[in-house]
């Protein structure tokens, strides 16, 4: 499979701090790529790197292997974190606006906005000022924008950010709708959920670098051994102190009237024996079992740097 | 093209559609008429007040040949001084005492004004030049030469001088260097407001951009130079759509109004010119100077009116795309209105330069100085159209007007390298060698 993108030692400071520290990326034709990482990772940078907004300092860009030129632009379609339109427009001339500057003629432009429109049903918004619409109805109008034009490449920056779950739910749909239809899509996201349901790729940044790369099945067979829950009663406190030396903490829900949960990485198999020795001696213990983790899950000990 | 053709008229349309636009399209050229007929329309309904003078005479040769007008009523008296003041104090439509004294004509400084409020200039000099008339004449008298009066009238000259081109071809249009001037100077005038209004409008339209983050979609969907192309000229059709309006509205009104304004005579003379009359015997006649009529003239000539009008579009809107092209550079590369205060102060400047000029071709059309600020395209916008009345050669206006398009689209190649690094610099302080980077980007 070819790579749509590749990013090669992409280096871009600020005048306070370094966004991006030597950074590469590979991103397969017709993949869902996630780009993940905390907030202030540099996810954004990268992605203005890529569509050509910031000049990197260092490195470059390359789109079908091909370094990247004004004239790729027109075949991405970018939907930026900061979502904005001109707001004393009516929403239907916004996006036969927008639609006619991705290239569409004003017929095309507009019949493709009414099955779009039909499909989100919201059809009743094409007259509104898009100053009366709700931030999630403006990012639905975006989002059409963005992908009417049936670009190649696809790039979401926070696609889910301010929808509600029935919406985020519509959306990935759509994503994967793209995906099936040819087009290659990549987003960043810190809503882990949304990566393992969709993304077949993914990159992890944090701190400007990038700490973790590859396919889904991939990292989640290498990091995902040696995963413990256990639901226990008792003092959860006492027993974290007892256990944080022999093992590391994901995550930890203590609950006062039913069952509290806890989820172990415990690193050696010959610690687990202790550590179950531990907690039954603490507490008392009602499950221990081994799981598969979730990306979440990773995603929080490549954070930590415990992976 | 087609990009830049769709963001032109999503500019032209959110503006020219606004209710705030239709209003001051029309109301602005009433208002312009309003406050030039305003003075008229004053003198029309307001009597000024009628001031009455008491004289006291004691030389017996003043008072009588003191001739009263509408604003000033002389009531000879001959009462003493002082009973005079006490009268006069207390009757209250009198303004006032002069008193002349017995040798008036051997001392012309005997003569004294008293009045109970303070008393203008105009009236002091009036009264002034009534009293010397009075004593000149006493004193040609006194040479007891025959006729006197007869050769003093003949002796009386009054130059007018009216001025005609005469290197045109075409029937000699008079050209009055007031009325040229007069009209360069409106005209300027004009232009410096479009460049004001229109210019920073493009300015803040960059700077809303920004704020309402379309920018970024913008961005990565066109390119820069399109994107600021098609803003400055859509903001220019804006504009060319309201001046074509306020033009005609201005036409129209001119043909109708301005006549109904003026006496009735004057306009008998105006249109004797149009047809060819000579200005100066005219003038004699209407007691008004022939610079005037003729001024009036061509201010009444529609024809003239649209060839100017033609000249002052193609003037007006090429600096105004270069004006505007500096306003967006200005937009791109601040944050707010507010920061862009200085930036536009120094981008303003030219345009301050070009009105200094303008008094000068007043003066002269064709001095060196004037000659290259009308083709220098910082000024040339407002210098040559003030110069255009005038009457210069074609091959003048016609490189004005090359060198102000061309030095348009480098302005605008360059504010748009500018409006793209701008938008998101909020990066470390840029290097040479980044500019130099940035501009191949």
């Amino acid at each position: 499979m070819s790579n749509i993108i590749t990013a090669e030692h992409i280096t871009k400071r600020f005048s306070a701090h370094t966004a991006l520290d030597d950074v590469s990326v590979e991103i397969p034709r017709g993949s869902v790529y996630g780009l993940l990482g905390p907030n202030g990772a540099g996810k954004t940078t990268l992605i203005r790197t890529i569509n050509r907004i910031t000049l990197p300092d260092e490195g470059r860009v390359l789109f079908d292997g091909k370094p990247i030129t004004q004239q790729d632009i027109f075949r991405i379609g970018y939907l930026p974190e900061e979502r904005g339109l001109y707001r004393k427009m009516k929403v239907g001339e916004q996006a036969l606006f927008l639609a006619q500057l991705k290239g569409l003629s004003h017929h095309e432009a507009l019949i493709r906005l009414k099955e779009w429109f039909t499909r989100f049903g919201i059809e009743e918004w094409w007259n509104k000022k898009v100053e009366d619409l709700s931030k999630g109805m403006a990012q639905k109008i975006q989002f059409i924008v963005t992908v009417l034009h049936k670009p190649e490449l696809l790039i979401f920056d926070e696609p889910f950010s301010g929808f509600d779950p029935i919406n985020a739910n519509l959306l990935k749909e759509e994503i994967l709708r793209l995906r099936d239809e040819g087009a290659t899509v990549i987003f960043s996201t810190h809503n882990m959920a949304s990566v393992e349901e969709i993304c077949d790729h993914i990159t992890l940044i944090n701190k400007s670098h990038n700490i973790l790369s590859g396919k889904v099945d991939d990292i989640r067979r290498a990091h995902g051994g040696n995963i413990f829950s256990v639901q226990y009663k008792g003092d959860g406190k006492a027993l974290i102190e007892r256990i944080s030396g022999v093992c590391e903490i994901i995550a930890h829900e203590e609950s006062t009237t039913g069952y509290s949960s806890l989820k172990v990485h415990i690193e050696r198999n010959e610690d687990v024996r202790s550590v179950v020795a531990l907690i039954n001696d603490t507490v008392e213990m009602r499950q221990f079992s081994e799981t598969i983790p979730s990306m979440n899950d990773i995603f929080i000990r490549a954070v930590n740097g415990t992976l | 093209m087609r990009n830049i053709g769709l963001i032109l008229m999503r500019e032209y349309r959110e503006r020219v559609y606004k209710k705030s636009f239709i209003i001051t399209t029309i109301l602005m050229p009433l208002l312009m008429i309003l406050l030039g007929a305003a003075p008229t329309l004053i003198m029309e309904f307001v009597d000024s007040e009628t001031k009455k003078i008491t004289v006291i005479d004691e030389s017996g040769i003043v008072a009588p040949k003191l001739t009263s007008d509408e604003e000033l009523v002389f009531e000879i008296s001959d009462k003493a001084l002082p009973q005079a003041l006490v009268d006069a104090s207390q009757n209250e439509d009198n303004f006032g005492v002069l008193h002349i004294g017995k040798d008036i004509v051997a001392n012309p400084n005997d003569a004294r004004l008293y009045t109970s409020a303070s008393s203008s200039l105009v009236l002091e000099e009036n009264i002034a030049d009534q009293i010397e008339k009075v004593i000149e004449s006493e004193r040609l008298k006194a040479y007891n030469i025959e006729n006197i009066d007869e050769i003093l009238e003949k002796v009386k000259a009054s130059v007018h001088l009216a001025t005609f081109r005469t290197d045109k071809d075409e029937e000699s249009a008079a050209s009055s260097a007031v009325a040229s001037s007069l009209i360069g100077m409106l005209l300027g005038f004009l232009l410096y407001f479009i460049l004001a209004i229109y210019g920073s409008m493009v300015m803040q339209s960059v700077i809303d951009e920004k704020s309402s983050r379309i920018l970024e979609v913008m961005v990565s969907t066109v390119k820069p130079f399109e994107m600021l192309m098609g803003k400055i000229l859509g903001i220019a059709f804006v504009a060319a759509t309201q001046i074509l309006v306020w033009g005609v509205l201005l036409v129209v009104f001119s043909a109708v109004i301005m006549p109904a304004l003026m006496p009735e005579n004057l306009i008998d003379s105006v249109q004797q010119i149009q047809a060819g009359a000579d200005a100066s015997a005219l003038a004699m006649q209407q007691d008004v100077s022939p610079e005037m009529l003729t001024a009036l003239a061509s201010v009444l000539d529609t024809g003239h009116i649209a060839m100017v009008i033609a000249m002052v579009l193609l003037f007006t809107i090429g600096g105004f795309l270069l004006y505007a092209s500096l306003y967006a550079a200005i937009g791109a590369s601040v944050d707010q209105a507010q920061d862009a205060q200085q930036l536009t102060t120094i981008v303003t400047m030219p345009i301050i330069v070009a009105f200094v000029v303008i008094m000068m071709i007043m003066k002269d059309p064709n001095s060196p100085l004037v000659f290259w600020c009308s083709l220098i395209p910082f000024t040339s916008p407002i210098v040559m159209v003030a110069r255009i009345p005038s009457g210069i050669p074609v091959w003048e206006i016609a490189t004005s007007l090359v060198l102000l398009y061309a030095t348009f689209v480098v302005c605008v190649w360059g504010a748009a390298k500018i409006y793209k690094i701008g938008i998101f610099m909020h990066g470390a302080k840029p290097t040479l060698r980044d500019m130099w980077r940035w501009l191949k980007y």
